[in-house]
């Protein structure tokens, strides 16, 4: 998915740090393995800590890499999330479908991110395990090419006959009132993985991709954040014409 | 939330300080099992980036001396914004704030960034360039005055200049304030420090002799451009307490690393808040390799199970296989190694010394006097273009040199000041919102001397920059960091046990570096601390792979 090499047009490219959170098992691992991989792996094995991953996304305008950061989901003290949303740009917050407590939790890891990390931080809440829902679901929602908004036009009627514990129009009311993004997926077959990802990636506003983090109204003074940054790795053929640039 | 009463650990990592951090990430791919804990709700220890909010608490913690014994006399200024005008930048929302506590710069040279490289840490971290040196001059006149109480009147009409340092031999040559005999001196002396290890009769037996004079003395470098390469060697000491020795090689290592990550500078910083960033990154590392974290909880004591003595220096409770530990809340754990800073560590230290409490060597105790503002301007004439190709810099360094900025109460003493340095950050370091920018000060003084002469510093600084009208202090937090292994208590404050662990399983860290610039003895710290845990298994230090999952088309970044 990703084209290294081959896209070698100079398209403005920018990193934007991402944290997926959410209660255990939804499937946050799955998700990131599906948009990095395209792959997926049934039972797998819990998240230890956390994990680390990079993935690009290209739009029209612009690259976006993803530095991803993977949390445990059964993390016992609460004191890991903290040193991956600091200074994080965007934030996937993941409740599984099937489980009406993981929306709780998702509401409450909303909540903190609210609070505690950077202002303007993009939030997206994740609906997962559609696949485990009633095959009710109209057959484009896999197919929809476009980004946001797959599911809005999904049903509810559906919604009794399966596996299905978190309705629609519960958690899109909820995302809606709190300004997140919302979608319902599935990193078993893939539907909407992108989508989600594509959206984040349209979502983050171009201020906070460059110098400043953007907030406050502010306006970015115009330093480009690639125009400042330092390549450690290099260095010693000393004073290169590409001392700085991070493309 | 579940407890860590009665579990058993390798090695239990106390505190999240920088070394403490990198020895996680040392650690992160060892398959050791690993607690780290930290008294604090926040991660980053002494070296923490705060929030506004976060840095109101933090000063009232060392107010009340809950939190640590290396911070004392922190207190938090916020300044009227009413006059100003509506264009004027004002103090924006805790959060858009990310002040460090410890900020250092890090030269290109240092074998920090190596490792960081090496572990692959380095791709979530990034760094930016340290631009330009400047050294405050005294309007000419004003050093003889006897000066009045330091105000904003007076600093304002006896207005100095911030002179740049020139930052190569084509800036010399240009140079118009210096005439040839002195261009021809200072060209000898550059050419001279760039090998000056193989010329060891030049400066061997100068070694002690303070730098100016061994400037005058062998190279006839006139006295008015001593500041400038004093300024080089980032000194807290007089200009007549920094030696030779000491100044040859901080010079050298500015010189040498110039240029070696691009054009024109040769220090970094990393964005986010500086060594905090760092700290985090080794313990997101840390958590990665399936390390346990608990923020909000220290260390009690050493667990007694029914006889808490000491025999010989060591507790009886100490099973075989490790030491046991209290943690707060009451909770036993047993690692075989404990490793944390002497601060964090102090719960557990051995107390056989401590009968009387308060040590007796407090005069000679290190102390550093520090403040921090958010300034209400850009301060863009600090960052002028570096060179063709070079990254836009985000930090500028300003020297007031012992003797340049002058205390009513020292006038009559006589006693020379030492130099104040202001690390000038841009918001291309994500410290502060757009439109801003942050000074952090550092003067080796204590107390309130120490503190009245960086406030005159940063008064100087803003009228100095040529800015209209003068920019204005937002906030500012101003504290004194203790040094040294009996850090020096307020009256207020319950004397502390002696730290001195006696353990051979408890690895202790020295007390943090006072240095302006990154001390790459801390590595040594932490590598020596690895070694110690891994015995003959530990393999290169922080030479890891990629993790699966990460690109390797990162590798063209």
């Amino acid at each position: 998915m990703a084209d290294p090499g081959a896209a070698s047009a100079p398209k403005p490219s920018s990193s934007v740090k991402l944290v997926l959170l959410g209660e255990a098992a939804v499937g946050k691992s799955s998700l990131v393995m599906r948009f990095v991989n395209n792959d997926f792996q049934e039972n797998k094995e819990p998240t230890i800590g956390a994990a680390f991953l990079t993935q690009k996304c290209n739009l029209p305008t612009r690259t976006i890499k993803f530095e991803i950061w993977d949390t445990a989901g059964q993390e016992r003290f609460a004191s890991l999330a903290p040193m991956y949303y600091r200074n994080a740009q965007a934030a996937l917050v993941v409740y599984d479908i099937t489980k009406a407590s993981s929306l709780i939790k998702a509401q409450h890891w909303v909540a903190e991110l609210q609070r505690q990390a950077s202002p303007g931080i993009v939030i997206a809440l994740v609906g997962n395990k559609f696949d485990l829902a009633s095959t009710t679901a109209p057959s484009d929602a896999t197919s929809n090419g476009d980004d946001a908004d797959a599911t809005e036009e999904q049903d509810e009627e559906g919604a009794e006959t399966d596996a299905r514990k978190v309705p629609t129009k519960t958690a899109k009311a909820y995302a809606d009132e709190e300004g997140l993004l919302f979608f319902e997926t599935s990193a078993k077959t893939g539907m909407n993985v992108t989508e989600v990802f594509t959206a984040i990636a349209n979502a983050i506003p171009e201020t906070s991709l460059k110098g400043s983090r953007g907030v406050g109204g502010q306006t970015s003074l115009g330093r480009q954040e690639d125009s400042a940054r330092v390549n450690l790795t290099s260095g010693r053929d000393a004073a290169g014409p590409n001392g700085g640039c991070a493309c | 939330m579940e407890t860590l009463d009665g579990t058993d650990w390798d090695v239990l990592i106390v505190g999240t300080g920088l070394q403490q951090s990198l020895l996680a990430l040392a650690l992160s791919r060892s398959g050791k099992k690993i607690l780290h804990i930290d008294k604090n709700d926040y991660y980053g220890g002494a070296e923490a980036a705060l929030s506004l909010q976060d840095a109101e608490v933090w000063a009232s913690k060392i107010a009340e001396c809950s939190s640590t014994s290396i911070f004392t006399n922190a207190s938090i200024s916020q300044y009227s914004q009413e006059e100003s005008g509506s264009d004027v930048p004002k103090l924006s929302f805790s959060r858009a704030y990310s002040l460090a506590l410890a900020p250092q710069l890090i030269y290109a040279r240092s074998s920090l960034l190596p490792l960081l490289v090496s572990s692959k840490v380095y791709r979530q971290l990034e760094f930016l360039a340290v631009g330009s040196w400047w050294v405050y001059s005294p309007a000419s006149g004003f050093d003889g005055l006897p000066s009045s109480p330091a105000s904003a009147d007076d600093i304002s009409q006896s207005r100095g200049r911030l002179i740049k340092v020139p930052s190569g031999r084509e800036d010399i040559f240009v140079d118009q304030s210096l005439d040839m005999k002195s261009k021809r001196a200072l060209m000898k002396f550059l050419r001279f420090i760039a090998e000056y290890e193989e010329q060891s009769e030049v400066w061997e037996s100068h070694r002690q002799t303070p730098f100016p004079s061994f400037l005058s003395e062998q190279f006839r470098v006139p006295a008015h451009f001593h500041g400038a390469l004093m300024s080089l060697a980032l000194s807290s000491s007089t200009s007549n307490h920094t030696t030779t020795e000491f100044a040859l090689a901080r010079i050298a290592r500015h010189l040498r690393s110039i240029g070696m990550f691009g054009p024109g500078f040769g220090s970094v910083i990393p964005r986010w808040g500086g060594l905090s960033e760092i700290a985090q990154v080794g313990c997101r590392a840390g958590a990665v390799g399936g390390a346990t974290y608990v923020l909000g909880k220290g260390l009690d004591g050493l667990q007694s199970l029914g006889a808490p003595q000491l025999v010989d220096g060591m507790t009886a409770t100490n099973t075989p296989d490790g030491v046991a530990v209290r943690l707060k809340d009451g909770e036993a754990v047993t690692a075989r190694w404990i490793a944390g800073s002497t601060d964090d560590l102090q719960p557990i230290a051995s107390q056989e010394s401590s009968g009387d409490g308060r040590t007796e060597q407090t005069a000679t105790v290190p102390v550093i006097c520090r403040s921090i503002s958010v300034v209400a301007s850009p301060l863009e004439t600090l960052f002028p273009a570096l060179a063709e190709g070079a990254p836009a810099p985000a930090g500028a360094v300003v020297v007031f040199a012992s003797g340049s900025l002058s205390l009513s109460s020292d006038a009559e003493s006589g006693a020379e000041l030492p130099p104040v340095h202001v690390f000038v950050h841009s918001s291309d370091t994500g410290e502060c919102p757009a439109g801003q920018s942050v000074l952090y000060t550092n003067v080796a003084l204590g107390g309130e001397e120490g503190f009245a002469l960086l406030d005159r510093a940063v008064q100087s600084l803003l009228h100095a920059v040529d800015i209209q009208p003068v920019p204005a202090v937002l906030w500012s937090l101003r504290y004194q960091q203790n040094y040294g292994s009996a850090p020096q208590f307020p009256q207020t404050c319950a004397s502390p046990k002696t730290p001195s662990v006696k353990d051979p399983r408890v690895l202790e860290f020295g007390t943090a570096s006072s240095d302006l610039a990154f001390d790459d003895s801390m590595l040594e710290e932490v590598k020596s601390v690895w070694q110690k845990i891994m015995g003959d298994e530990g393999g290169d230090f922080m030479v890891f792979e990629d993790r699966e999952g990460t690109n390797a088309d990162a590798d063209d970044e």
